[in-house]
């Protein structure tokens, strides 16, 4: 099981509303705490006396990439599966410096402005009635300005992305620069505090370097497994079956509702030949979505030309069974898409085995024919056939 | 029946509050595979008051369309919950912390009429720029920087920028 567990297909959307009024009501109890209910203590951050602002988002930033970068890095939470806020640069430069302006005129930012009103300050209800008035203002707006909304459209736009570096580097450098902004800001304090007179924040140094060893130790532990030499995936990444040539022909007949057969050997070599009722995987991201959108009540059965040594990339996505054709394709033509031949010795077992063979070609390939007859040489083996029995079981 | 007035619970250490603030939104990002929101919430608050006072015009809005009109429930999202929970956890923390009251904010060489109309000029903009955004400080710099969106860290600094140069203007509201 790996995160995030929406993912899953879990709950349905009002267990999401439960979780969501829940994660709610910890975000704005720790808001309060936070200090972040009073405008007075928000704007503090720009005279400079007091940069709760900075602590505590920052903090709150570098915990959370740290933890999500430990957790991807160990491989329990599914990145791809994350919702990532998509990157518009120009509406992006240009919103978040007339919201900045907005929030030291108003003393709030939306989330704080909530708390500020449940703590009783009217000023805080009424900057929420100006957020709503300004929704409808850019609504109203829409048309001369939606040119400039829609530029810049970068999609989801990550700085590991950009670097190309495992997110673990990163978030070793947002807790680094994090730690760095602490201890300065901490210096500007009490710069400014002594200049205004304002009493100088304390913050108890013994929990504060707690919190730093915390996200220090965090990210170290994440960089060590973001560099750890990874085992093939078949091998680590999730359970896989292996499934024999006999066991799949059998599969194909009477329960192919049982599973998804895919060929990864490519389209091209797919149409030519390929293992009845099996899906041709298209190449690239559109074959990685394929496999991660096919319904998971069946178990995923992967082959290649011979025996597959690695999973394609979307089959990690598959979230039901996954097994492997053992030999591959060849070992499944070499048994029942070539013509059988009869068996050299005539033991009923050998028999059966090739009737059910040359059933199983026929039923494959379209192609008819009775099996050749087995030629049984009777070996005359005087004396004992030769009194045939009289009578019999009655 | 020593003690009638609630005492003012000290806040926590900075760095306290804002580690558990990245877990709650970790726990976001875990269960639901998204973060934290605000401005969101207040937007379909917006557009629901506007729907019902003129749904027409709502519905034949390019923006608010897709949120409105037939078959469509404009309150009916995960951070509408979101910020009613919100509003609550800020009014158990208050409540049992001691600073429910009823206040306005300002700095004391300011008139208490020009500091609400400014609380509400603050709000209009910030209400356009969070639209503009894509987000305000909770769903792109808290939410999207934590997840390394390189938008978000641009919607940071662009918002202590803006909040720094604006500042000494606005002195005399807040110091």
């Amino acid at each position: 099981m790996t995160f995030p567990l929406f993912g899953h297909d879990l709950f349905g959307g009002y267990t999401g509303y439960v979780v969501g009024t829940l994660v709610g009501i910890a975000f704005g109890f720790t808001l309060e705490r936070g200090g972040f209910g009073s405008a007075r203590i928000l704007t503090a951050q720009f005279y400079l006396t007091n940069m709760r602002v900075l602590k505590v988002m920052f903090s709150a930033v570098a915990t959370c990439a740290a933890g999500m970068a430990l957790l991807a890095a160990t491989g329990l939470l599914d990145l791809s599966l994350v919702t990532i806020p998509e990157t518009f640069l120009g509406p992006q430069i240009v919103g978040g410096f007339l919201f900045g302006i907005g929030f030291i005129v108003s003393g709030y930012c939306p989330g704080t402005g909530v708390v500020a009103t449940a703590s009783g300050n009217v000023d805080a209800l009424l900057t929420i009635g100006g957020m709503m008035g300004g929704s409808l203002l850019f609504g109203a707006f829409y048309g001369p300005i939606e040119k400039f909304y829609l530029s810049g459209a970068m999609g989801v736009l990550t700085l590991p992305g950009v670097l190309g570096v495992p997110s673990a580097v990163v978030a070793a450098g947002v807790v680094a620069m994090a730690i760095g902004a602490f201890i300065g800001a901490e210096k500007v304090e009490a710069i400014f505090c002594k200049k205004t007179g304002d009493p100088v924040p304390q913050a108890n140094p013994k929990t504060r370097n707690a919190v730093f060893s915390g996200l220090g130790a965090t990210v170290a532990v994440s960089l060590v497994f973001a560099f750890l030499p990874k085992a093939p995936p078949v091998a680590t990444a999730r359970p896989v079956d292996q499934i024999g040539a006999a066991a799949l022909a059998e599969e194909v007949v009477t329960a192919p509702e049982s599973f998804w057969l895919v060929d990864v050997r490519g389209e091209a070599v797919a149409a030519k030949d390929r293992i009845p009722g099996a899906i041709a995987l298209p190449a690239g991201t559109k074959g990685d979505d394929l496999l991660a959108q096919l319904p998971a009540g069946r178990t995923l059965v992967l082959y290649g030309q011979k025996e597959l040594t690695s999973l394609p990339k979307g089959a990690a996505k598959f979230p039901g069974k996954i097994a492997l054709l053992r030999g591959g394709y060849e070992a499944f033509q070499a048994a029942y898409l070539v013509k059988p031949a009869p068996p050299a010795e005539a033991t009923p077992v050998l028999v059966a085995e090739y009737r059910m063979r040359t059933a199983l070609y026929q039923r494959f390939t379209g192609v008819r024919s009775v099996p050749e007859p087995v030629q049984i040489q009777i070996k005359s083996t005087a004396g004992a056939a030769s009194a045939p029995k009289k009578g019999g079981g009655c | 029946m020593e003690q009638i007035e609630p005492v003012e619970r000290p806040l926590w250490n900075p760095y306290v509050a804002g580690a558990v603030l990245g877990l709650v939104l970790l726990a976001s990002y875990l269960v639901m595979g998204f973060g934290l929101g605000a401005s969101g919430a207040t937007n379909r608050l917006a557009i629901g008051a506007a729907w019902c006072v003129a749904p027409h015009a709502v519905e034949t809005n390019a923006y608010f369309a897709p949120y409105a009109g037939p078959g469509k429930k404009i309150l009916d999202d995960w951070l509408v919950f979101e910020v009613l929970g919100v509003l609550l956890g800020g009014f158990l923390a208050a409540y049992s912390g001691g600073r429910l009251k009823l206040n306005v904010q300002k700095g004391p060489r300011i008139a208490r009429t020009q500091r609400l109309l400014l609380a509400v000029l603050g709000g209009v903009l910030m209400g356009v720029a969070a639209r503009l955004a894509r987000g305000c400080a909770s769903g792109q710099a808290l939410t999207g920087g934590a997840a390394l969106s390189v938008g978000s860290w641009i919607f940071m600094m662009m918002f202590f920028a803006g909040a720094y140069l604006f500042a000494p203007l606005l002195r005399k509201q807040w110091r």
